[in-house]
């Protein structure tokens, strides 16, 4: 059997790699990515621990749970970028600094 | 409303309806002022009529031995634990005030009269000379303690703008000086009032009172309270009430004014407008005098004899003095203003002796005084209004060119300087013989300082004679010229009016002193059993 | 009694000479009545309640007795006289109205002086004709000199009234009134106080004794300066600035002899000392003038001399008891001063007119300017002769009996005195001959000799009514006015008006006849010396040449430097005290509150300077730290997302660090 360190390592190289991107991507699509990424070390970081809870399994719902809602997050997010696009014609989030004021 | 509230409103009434009415209206401001003025003279000439005399009527300390009395309950709030804050609209005249009502009303008269030459700003200028009018005649009607501070407090804010908006070149100057003076004065006075009011309470409601006949009882005060007499608190080392009949003293010395505290008195004078300085020489003077009278020598009777042999110093030093002083000025509204100082000092030494011919006496030199202070710096108005000059050495030779002039001048300065047959005279030798008799009499003055007083008698003829010698005698010389040969023209009619009763005042209390000694003689006796018993 | 009519009818009398003249006839009518009804009969008094002060009830009234009686009677007789003469003397004038208001005024106040019955009123009255001979004095007011002179007048009066204010105050202190009948009256207060171990009683007050000395020397003080006694006298030669007319009426006949009339009316108060005083004054007074008389060169500055001279002897007769024989003196006095007086003016008038006419410029009050004069002005001359005759106190005129009288008079005091106060009577004698003796010089250099200017023209006589009026007076001037026995005084019934006990006089009858005798003899050599001295053209002789260099004539010529002394005495120090306390007033006085001013000031600014610096300071430390966080925290809020990004989880590490180690 796979230890659960394993998992947890891998997990943790994926959300290094999902956080790099996110902060340092100048593409936007890169940085939603880069948090899927992160979503997904976390994700399997509840399968991994969803092993000790056999009886009700509240990892894997948790873990499916937290699919739907990614997907339905970047949905959201893709859109929110289209528009971004739209207004700013760039999806560099360096350009886009509107936030500050 | 009974005639002393009418008297006392008027004014403001008067004050409102220059407010009211737009400033299209201002040559209009003079008439209603004069107007008002005129009305409250009348009145007050009612007051002197209608004025009992005899034992019966003679006030000072016994409520239903004043007339015209209105007393209604003014300010009336339960404190709960602090008892109740009782303070009365209380007036009502006796033999000391009523004199002065009527000097008041006339000095007012004058005064509005010497208004015309005003020219900027006339709506504020007769809309506090009208609340100047109200407050001192409210001084010289109230018997509540609170009621007489309000009014004595409320003179003092029109006149700092009397004195510091139409004044002369150092106007702000003079006005600040006068302002923080008496300021000064009633500050401390606020205490003493507040110190009594916890000490007195009211015979039929048991609870505190600003009532000042109340404050004359001995019976009233409340045992072991600071002011009690037989308490015999101390503070500072010193009695309660001496210090306290001090403290009051000062704050109307500074009015009247006593030697070491008389400097704005000439700087007031000088920078003042005419009209002011006629009310300050004719009245604010005497509301000193008279707050002595009513409030230091009657709640303070003890402390009153015990201080006598300094006020009647102060007195003589302050003859001598500002005679002195008036003699070395060139200016000549500061030799008034000096001879001022010199005039009230015979007030102090008589009110010292605590005799009943000291008392009137002073009581008649302060009218006198009134009357002719004010003749004398509407003529110096007269004058300065014409050539913007008031230097003596400037003038010379005058009566040549102002023939009537002159004529009123040598009323002015001859009765100021004590000649017989006008009422200062009766006012001088009155004070003087009061003072002199005071050592067989009571034994509160030495007969010296009669005989130093009577010096001052003479060094007012000196500076008198000297001036008008210098200034109407001798041929014409004038330091403008031509110019000023055309511009001093003679007294118009309208100054005619305002220094014809002057003058007939002067000259009739001089010849009839019975007009005003024999309606104060009662409350005089009684003042006296009253602090000397 | 028609007594306040006339009183009335004198102050209405304000407008020009006709009602001026026509009113003090009435009074002098009125008076005479007054004075035949009162004179040596019963006392007549009238009084109204004027005031009450305090516990005195003052009243006003009128008290004739003989002494007011007679005093009135000879007011208004040369106030009419002078009245009259004033027509021409002052006719061209232009301030004419002016005049006869003033004189009337005067006249009133003269009258009512003399019969009112307080001492208040007196004391009224009293600085009234002082006024009165202020204005008058200065009638020509654009003359620097004249205005000075009656200031002078004016002043040197008021010194004598605080005198006489304090005497006021002392009788009222002690006696409770002012009344002078229930004061000085037979019975009176003051006859009843009395003095007992230094202390002087009077009903129920009392006072030491020394007041009562105090009180007659204050009065007498009053007297001085009103009389123009030695050390106050200095004002009356000044007075003569005034017109002519005036200086004969009020200074010469009638204001000044209200000191002596004074002193008359209230005699029962003065004490020992007082009355040594009055004799020293009068005395000294005397001596002093008359010698000053003889060495002036202004016409009217040597009558003026002459006038305190005469006074001084009016107050020495005072002074050892001859209160009637003053009186009597005062009388005639008055008439023949004032017809010296009116002579005077009549000479300069004419002078006036010549010096006119003639064109030439000359001093018309010189006596060295004139001489001759007889021959021109005749009546004058006569008028001028029998009044100086009267002056010298020759035989047959009224000079003669009151002079003598008071010679007399003081020979008998003497007798009864020692030491130095014996030698008083002699020294009456020395300047009863210097009187004489200046009184001739005077005529024989007016009259005399030879006119000293160049004339082209005649000097004349003065018009009809000036030469009326002079010749009413030189019917005063002779003997049967007064005593029909030109050489016996005690005749007189002026003397026995004012007096009940002349027989004092006739015990002495050796000396009666012999000093009389004496003084006449040598007053005549006198006389004669001085027609020797004076009456030629070149008057200024060998004699007075040499006498002109000496000390003594420097001393008279300038009237004893007594003008200089109070100039140095008094008037330097009183300037120089009131500029010092002028300067102490606001240097010091003001001074003082100005610099309590400016500390509060410099509290002001100093709070201020607290105010700004520190405790604001402190409150915007407090917000520049605060606004440098803010700067400092503001980069935080760049508006990228990934800097947002790496803050939260560099917060959220710190937070897991801060965590895991605590």
């Amino acid at each position: 059997m796979i230890p659960v360190t394993h998992f947890m390592i891998i997990s943790a190289i994926l959300f290094c790699i999902g956080l790099y991107a996110a902060i340092s991507k100048r593409n936007a699509i890169m940085v939603l990515i880069g948090i899927e990424f992160m979503i997904n070390a976390a994700i399997l970081n509840f399968v991994a621990f969803g092993a000790y809870d056999k009886e009700v399994n509240g990892g894997q719902i948790v873990a499916l749970f937290a699919i739907v809602l990614a997907a339905a997050g970047v949905a959201v997010a893709l859109a929110i970028i289209l528009n971004v696009y739209k207004y700013y014609k760039t999806i560099d989030p360096d350009k886009i600094h509107n936030l500050r004021d | 409303m009974s005639v002393l509230s009418i008297l006392v409103f008027l004014p403001l009434l008067a004050g409102l309806v220059v407010i009211m009415l737009p400033t299209a209206q201002q040559g209009r401001y003079k008439y209603i002022a004069l107007g008002a003025t005129l009305l409250q003279l009348l009145l007050s000439a009612f007051v002197y009529i209608n004025f009992k005399t005899g034992a019966d009527f003679s006030g000072v300390h016994q409520r239903r031995q004043f007339q015209f009395v209105e007393q209604t309950s003014w300010i009336n709030l339960d404190l709960g634990t602090l008892g109740r804050l009782q303070i009365d609209y209380f007036m009502g005249v006796d033999g000391l005030s009523m004199p002065f009502l009527f000097l008041t009303s006339l000095v007012m008269f004058v005064a509005v009269l010497a208004s015309w030459e005003i020219k900027t700003n006339l709506k504020g200028y007769f809309a506090l000379f009208l609340l100047l009018d109200m407050a001192i005649i409210g001084v010289f009607v109230a018997l509540d303690f609170f009621l007489f501070y309000l009014f004595y407090e409320l003179m003092l804010f029109p006149l700092y703008f009397l004195i510091g908006m139409w004044g002369g070149v150092r106007r702000e100057y003079a006005a600040i000086k006068f302002f923080l003076y008496t300021l000064c004065g009633s500050v401390f006075m606020l205490l003493i009032i507040i110190g009594l009011y916890f000490s007195v309470t009211d015979p039929l409601s048991g609870s505190h009172t600003f009532n000042m006949i109340h404050m004359m009882d001995p019976a009233n005060y409340v045992g072991g309270s600071i002011f009690s007499p037989s308490a015999g608190q101390q503070l500072f080392g010193i009695s309660a009430r001496l210090l306290a009949f001090i403290v009051l003293f000062i704050a109307f010395a500074i009015k009247v004014p006593i030697v070491p505290l008389h400097t704005w008195l000439p700087d007031a004078h000088v920078e003042a407008p005419t009209p002011v300085s006629i009310i300050l020489a004719g009245i604010l003077l005497k509301i000193g005098g008279y707050g002595i009278l009513r409030i230091c020598y009657s709640i303070f009777p003890e402390a009153a004899i015990d201080s006598s042999w300094c006020i009647g110093l102060i007195g003589v030093v302050s003859i001598i003095y500002g005679a002195l002083n008036a003699l070395a000025q060139t200016d000549l509204k500061r030799l008034i203003a000096y001879s001022s100082v010199s005039h009230m000092g015979f007030v102090l030494l008589g009110f010292a002796s605590l005799t009943a011919e000291g008392i009137s006496g002073a009581n008649m030199q302060m009218i006198s005084h009134g009357f002719l202070s004010a003749m004398l710096f509407f003529l110096a108005g007269v004058i300065y209004n014409r050539v913007h000059d008031r230097e003596i050495a400037n003038f010379r030779g005058l009566s040549l060119l102002m023939p009537k002039f002159t004529a009123f001048c040598m009323v002015a300065f001859f009765a100021s300087l004590g000649l017989p047959g006008f009422s200062a005279f009766m006012g001088e030798s009155f004070s003087l013989i009061g003072a002199f008799t005071s050592e067989s009499v009571n034994g509160l003055i030495p007969r010296w300082m009669a005989i130093g007083g009577s010096l001052g008698i003479l060094l007012s003829a000196a500076y008198f004679l000297w001036t008008f010698q210098r200034m109407f005698f001798g041929e014409l010389r004038l330091m403008g010229g031509e110019d000023w040969r055309i511009q001093l023209t003679d007294v118009n009619t309208r100054e005619k009016i305002a220094l014809i009763p002057l003058a007939l005042m002067a000259t009739l209390l001089g010849l009839f002193p019975a007009l005003v000694f024999e309606k104060m003689n009662s409350s005089v006796l009684e003042l006296i059993r009253l602090v000397n018993p | 009694m028609p007594l306040i009519s006339f009183v009335w009818v004198s102050t209405l009398a304000k407008r020009g000479s006709g009602i001026s003249i026509l009113s003090i006839l009435c009074s002098l009518i009125l008076s005479a009545i007054v004075f035949t009804r009162v004179w040596n009969g019963q006392p007549q008094h009238f009084q109204v309640h004027w005031f009450s002060v305090g516990s005195y009830h003052l009243t006003a009234g009128i008290l004739l007795n003989n002494l007011s009686a007679g005093m009135i009677l000879l007011v208004s007789g040369v106030a009419f006289i002078v009245h009259l003469y004033s027509i021409q003397y002052m006719r061209s004038d232009p301030y004419l109205r002016r005049y006869w208001r003033y004189l009337s005024l005067f006249c009133f106040s003269m009258m009512a002086l003399v019969v009112v019955d307080n001492l208040l009123v007196l004391y009224m009255f009293w600085e009234l004709v002082g006024f009165t001979s202020y204005l008058l004095i200065g009638f020509w007011y654009k003359r620097d000199y004249a205005v000075q002179a009656a200031k002078k007048a004016f002043i040197f009066n008021r010194i004598g009234d605080l005198g006489f204010l304090a005497g006021i105050m002392i009788l009222l202190n002690q006696f409770g009134t002012l009344n002078i009948t229930e004061l000085f009256g037979d019975g009176g207060a003051i006859s009843n106080a009395m003095i007992e171990d230094g202390v002087w009683i009077s009903g129920t007050h009392q006072m030491p004794a020394v007041w009562l000395t105090l009180a007659g020397g204050a009065f007498f003080f009053g007297a001085i300066a009103k009389s123009a006694q030695f050390p106050l006298h200095a004002w009356l030669p000044d007075a003569m600035a005034g017109p002519t007319s005036v200086s004969s009426l009020i200074h010469a006949a009638t204001m000044v002899a209200a000191g002596i009339f004074l002193i008359a009316r209230i005699y029962p108060i003065f004490d020992q000392n007082i009355l040594m005083l009055m004799v020293i004054t009068g005395s000294i007074t005397s001596f002093m003038a008359a010698t000053i008389a003889l060495v002036q060169n202004d016409l009217k500055q040597i009558l003026a001399f002459s006038t305190i001279s005469q006074l001084g002897f009016m107050m020495l007769a005072m002074g050892i008891g001859a209160y009637d024989a003053a009186l009597f003196h005062l009388t005639t006095h008055a008439f023949f001063k004032c017809l010296l007086f009116l002579c005077a003016g009549a000479v300069i008038h004419q002078l006036e007119y010549f010096k006119q006419a003639a064109k030439i410029e000359f001093d018309c009050q010189d006596i060295r300017n004139m001489g001759g004069l007889k021959n021109y002005m005749p009546i004058t001359f006569t008028a001028m002769l029998f009044a100086s005759m009267a002056l010298a106190g020759l035989p047959f005129t009224s000079g003669y009996l009151s002079k003598d009288s008071i010679l007399l008079y003081s020979f008998d005091w003497a007798s009864s005195q020692t030491g130095l106060m014996s030698l008083v009577p002699y020294l009456a004698v020395l300047t009863s001959l210097a009187t004489t003796f200046y009184i001739a010089r005077l005529i024989f250099k007016v009259f005399f000799g030879s006119f000293r200017q160049k004339q082209r023209i005649p000097v004349l006589e003065p018009p009809s009514i000036m030469k009326v009026s002079l010749m009413l007076l030189v019917l005063f001037c002779v003997f049967p006015m007064f005593s029909w026995n030109p050489f016996s005084v005690e005749n007189s019934w002026i003397l026995k008006g004012f007096s009940a006990d002349v027989q004092v006089l006739s015990q002495s009858r050796l000396l009666h006849i012999l000093v009389p005798l004496l003084v006449t003899f040598v007053s005549f050599a006198l006389i004669y010396l001085a027609s020797i001295v004076y009456s030629k053209r070149d008057g200024d002789g060998s004699v007075t040449q040499v006498a002109r260099d000496s000390f003594i004539y420097e001393l008279f010529y300038h009237q004893w430097f007594i003008n200089k002394l109070y100039n140095v005495i008094f008037v330097i120090p009183l300037m120089y005290l009131s500029r010092v306390s002028s300067i102490l007033d606001n240097k010091i006085v003001d001074g003082l509150v100005n610099g309590a001013g400016r500390s509060v000031l410099f509290l002001g600014a100093l709070s201020t300077f607290v105010d700004r610096y520190i405790i604001d300071g402190i409150v915007n430390l407090l917000g520049s730290i605060s606004k440098s966080i803010g700067n400092v925290t503001r980069h935080f809020q760049s508006g990228r997302v990934q800097h947002y990004m790496i803050t939260m989880i560099l917060l959220l590490l710190t937070f897991f660090i801060f965590k895991y180690f605590s």
